[in-house]
């Protein structure tokens, strides 16, 4: 017996040595090109093999070469002036050579394709992190099985997506070796020293996910699991810094940096990969990544729903569609605040760049994706308010469902109403001007913060419903809490739409500081709200259980909609993103020659995202399809409570 | 409806509160409708709602709405009644009820509504189709920019101006430094109408004969305004001067919240500097007859008379923090 214990104890061990060595080697492309990194990489982005032969037959050869200093344009430190200047392009089939068809769409759908998977399958690993703890601490051994088993169900759909990622990845780089040589030779150049980490960051992130999803089974113990839980955490950091990699191409392409009026690069890659718009792209692209994430797998998840066979099968894929519409939106409620510091960065490198984005030529994109945030909101509540009808007791608060419309729906006439509006010209005559003077005042940032704001207020207070839902709160300072938290709630609406209204009679850089109050208000409703919410349902009666999979199948349509709008909302904000560098290559630095330097018309930038949106679609089925071809049931009695608790958003049940 | 006057100044809120109002009322009725056990059909509720919405903003709200925002408000506005008609089981059932009603054909009512609604549909649809393709004398719609980017710089007099970081020269306290806050404190007050804060004293009022400094200069800008840019922008500054109806578009309305209020005094600088040949390709098509007036001022001229637009307004030219 002794010995037999021996022996597994010494197994376990070799099994964590073995783990951990594994993880050191996944780890070590990035321990060797630190101190590489730290040394400045003298040789990275000097000039390319040709220039240097040119410059021997010139006869510079055995001579001191002199290196010129270079004025970085955004750091404004000096630099040896080692990398070769931003091509100067022409409209030739040398810099773009072509096919019969515009260049710029072709990589536009293939960039696009690439992100939406790249999002997909860096945003599901993170949700496995947080479902699978949630299996490893909860108490209730039922529900830390099907914890588990909706982790591995959730990694088994990426791992098939990643492989897609893969390829779209190489369809891409293809596309701009081919369609623009020149451009891509000179950022290549530029980003030398971090290109091939950033080809071994995706060896490691291979490496690990390929554990992590094989290695389910044989990790599923006691320390191993834990072990194995904390591989995701290693997962979820190399995915993200392939992620801060990936963003500081296009962060450097909006707002260059290490880099002097040339383009040459000056020796400093840290420079060139912090630039002015990194961080908050950076914050921006995870939060939305995970919205995103979670709207597809919700969809998976609806569509399983209505094409289930049995109550079974509805129950769990009713339940796994809560969940990850929950995870979704929980990130989706700090987006807009991401958003507006983002926003604020823009301005705050360039002025042209803001009010081209927001009051000039991409205006009336800015209002398409207010519309789409409206929809993602709406949607989203209108779930929620559908899943109070599977709960014993949800009922109760169906009846006010139309007051919470009315705030919705004025919040959203107001995050929508376009500033520049669109008219014919009779009826610009006939409203006297281009601004309405009614309308004209929702137009602007003040009103709208105001709306957006009203309607996540909203959405959290659907939240708290949805928690209390079958449940009524046991505490002895029940009464009192119900009216605090009613009379808070009222009074950060109030305080919102005071401070909108304030800010037209105030100047506008004191009005941008008044954010702060409406934004704290909402982050209160959202913290001390739920929190609140969550202490006196601590002790609470239950009105009945929740009946899984007895949900209007409306719901589900509601979720395939949000999923939909996410996919389209992040096709569009990544072409007003990339068109707001107009005629740019690289923002200032080297100039878009080719014969499509132009802004598409709405109308048809508008027909190419939803191209995109159609094929991502069409292809995540074929994924969505491959998992189901291979699912294990892990069945839900249809009429089993949730134990414990009503699910909690964000958290999980 | 003019006779109930939207109020300059709240119309925003007002609108809000008549709409907020109006529903309230429907509530109440059809609560004491359902108390009285007359209530109203769900399906005739949600249709009526979405009627007044429409009506209330194509007859209530002037000067008119352009059709592209009702519509925008119509689908808004009907998303949201079919989220409150929808929004339980037993409600969704009510609202389909008469819809099932028609299509099963329950009764010989019902019948005749559904062969009336199987005629009316499919000619209200070709009547839309045929009059979509008749050839209209319509001006063509334009997305006007109506603030494109400016440049990073200008040239105006043979000088530079770096416009993100250029200051107006007269903005400035009793110093002679450069102070927004002083000046901000000193425009008219934006009320029921734009009134002076002290007509009496010469610190608030620029056509006082003690009046120096910044307020001296708004009067020399004034005098600027109203020799030279009151024939188009109007003696409110309201955008409604004598000639403001020869041009298409008429000219730009200062009192608006989305004009001036929302920019930087120097992008104002340069449009006024460099009128409406001077608009860049984003500024497409184009459609503006404002001379540019680099060619008629100087440049002290210019930041002197975009200043007293300011004043006069009561707004404040946007700034960074």
């Amino acid at each position: 017996m002794g010995r037999l214990k021996s022996r597994q104890a010494g197994k376990k061990f070799l099994a964590v040595t073995g783990l951990f060595a594994m993880g050191v080697m996944l780890l070590l492309p990035i321990f060797v090109a630190l101190p590489a990194l730290a040394g400045g990489a003298p040789a990275a982005g000097g000039p390319p093999p040709d220039v240097v032969a040119a410059q021997e037959a010139e006869g510079v050869e055995g001579e001191e070469v002199k290196v010129e200093i270079g004025r970085d344009v955004y750091y404004k430190t000096e630099g040896p002036a080692v990398g070769a200047p931003a091509p100067k392009t022409a409209d030739t089939e040398e810099f773009y050579p072509r096919y019969n068809f515009e260049s710029r769409v072709l990589l536009w759908v293939a960039n696009q394709q690439h992100l939406y998977y790249g999002s997909f399958v860096l945003a599901v690993p993170i949700f496995c992190m947080c479902i699978e703890f949630a299996g490893l601490v909860s108490k209730d051994k039922a529900m830390a099985k099907k914890y588990d088993q909706l982790a591995y169900d959730f990694v088994k759909i990426s791992l098939t997506a990643y492989s897609l990622t893969a390829i779209l990845g190489g369809i891409l780089i293809f596309t701009f070796l081919t369609l623009y040589p020149a451009f891509f030779g000179y950022l290549s150049s530029i980003f030398r020293p971090v290109m091939h980490i950033y080809a071994l960051m995706f060896v490691a992130e291979s490496g690990t996910l390929y554990i992590y999803y094989y290695g389910w089974d044989k990790m599923k113990d006691g320390l191993l699991k834990w072990l194995h839980c904390s591989m995701s955490v290693v997962l979820n950091v190399i995915g993200t810094v392939l992620m801060f990699l990936a963003n500081s191409w296009i962060g450097f392409m909006m707002s260059p940096a290490g880099v002097d009026e040339q383009g040459r690069y000056l020796g400093n890659i840290w420079h060139v990969i912090h630039t002015a718009l990194w961080n908050p792209l950076n914050v921006h692209r995870i939060l939305g990544n995970m919205a995103f994430g979670g709207g597809v797998v919700a969809a998976y998840a609806a569509y399983r729903f209505l094409s289930a066979k049995n109550d079974e099968e509805r129950a769990h894929f009713d339940w796994m569609g809560y969940i990850a519409m929950s995870l979704g939106v929980a990130f989706l409620i700090p987006l807009p605040f991401a958003g507006y510091w983002l926003m604020r960065e823009v301005y705050a490198y360039r002025q042209q760049m803001g009010i081209t984005l927001m009051g000039g030529l991409l205006a009336w994109l800015f209002i398409i994706q207010a519309t789409m945030i409206g929809i993602l909101f709406l949607t989203t509540n209108y779930y929620l308010w559908q899943a109070l009808g599977r709960m014993t007791g949800g009922e109760r608060f169906q009846r006010y469902i139309k007051y919470f419309v009315f705030i919705l729906v004025v919040g959203l006439l107001v995050f929508i109403t376009p500033h520049t509006i669109v008219m014919t010209p009779a009826e610009l005559k006939a409203m006297g001007g281009q601004q309405h003077p009614v309308l004209g005042n929702y137009g602007v940032m003040s009103a709208k913060n105001g709306g957006i704001n009203a309607i996540i207020m909203t959405t959290i207070a659907s939240f708290i419903w949805y928690q209390r839902g079958n449940r009524v709160p046991a505490v002895k300072w029940a009464k009192f809490g119900n009216i605090f938290l009613i009379t808070f709630f009222v009074v950060a609406h109030l305080n919102n739409i005071w401070v909108a209204c304030y800010g037209y009679f105030i100047p506008a850089n004191v009005r941008i500081g008044l954010s702060v109050p409406q934004v704290a208000g909402t982050l209160s409703c959202l913290f001390f709200g739920s929190a609140l919410n969550l202490a006196m349902l601590s002790k609470s009666r239950e009105l009945g259980p929740i009946r899984w999979g007895q949900i209007a199948p409306r719901s589900q349509y509601a979720l395939i909609m949000l999923a939909t709008a996410f996919t389209w909302m992040m096709g569009l904000m990544g072409y007003i993103r990339s068109s707001v560098r107009l005629f740019w290559h690289v923002n200032e630095i080297m100039r878009d020659n080719s014969p499509w330097a132009y802004t598409h018309t709405i109308g048809f930038g508008a027909n190419v995202i939803s191209f995109n949106v159609l094929f991502f679609w069409i292809t995540i089925l074929f994924v969505f399809w491959l998992g189901a071809l291979g699912a294990k049931k892990a069945p839900v009695p249809a009429t089993q409570p949730v134990p414990g608790a009503a699910p909690q958003p964000a958290t999980g049940h | 409806m003019t006779w109930l006057k939207l109020v300059e100044g709240y119309m925003p809120m007002q609108m809000i509160s008549e709409l907020a109002g109006s529903i309230l009322v429907f509530a109440l009725v059809n609560w004491a409708l359902n108390r009285a056990g007359m209530g109203i059909p769900k399906f005739w509720a949600g249709v009526g709602v979405w009627i007044y919405i429409q009506l209330y903003l194509k007859y209530r709200i002037y000067p008119p709405i352009p059709f592209s925002v009702r519509a925008i408000y119509g689908t808004v506005s009907g998303c949201g009644i079919f989220m409150w008609v929808s929004g339980s089981e037993g409600e969704w059932q009510e609202f389909k009820r008469p819809i099932l009603n028609v299509m099963d054909g329950i009764s010989g009512f019902h019948k005749g509504m559904r062969t009336a609604a199987l005629i009316v549909i499919p000619l209200a649809l070709g009547g839309f189709a045929y009059s979509s393709f008749l050839p209209s004398f319509e001006e063509p719609i334009e997305l006007r920019t109506v603030h494109p980017a400016p440049p990073a710089t200008t040239k105006v007099h043979g000088r530079t101006f770096v416009l993100q970081v250029v200051e107006n020269p007269y903005r400035v306290n009793n110093d002679g430094k450069y102070d927004q806050a002083f000046t901000d404190a000193r425009i008219v007050e934006q009320a029921m109408g734009r009134l002076m804060k002290d007509v009496n004293d010469p610190n608030y009022n620029p056509w006082d004969p003690n009046a120096e400094g910044y307020i001296k200069y708004v009067r020399e800008g004034g005098e600027i305004f109203f020799q030279n840019c009151h024939f188009c922008h109007g003696d409110n500054l309201n955008g409604r001067g004598l000639w403001a109806y020869a041009f298409n578009p008429i000219p730009a309305n200062f009192t608006d919240a989305g004009t001036i209020a929302q920019l930087q005094e120097t992008f104002v600088f340069w449009r006024v500097s460099k009128g409406g040949i001077g608009l860049p390709g984003e500024g497409f098509p184009w459609a503006s007859v404002m001379p540019p007036w680099e060619q008629h001022l100087t440049v002290d001229e210019i930041w002197k008379v975009v200043m007293f637009e300011y004043w006069h307004t009561g707004y404040y030219p946007r700034t960074w923090d």
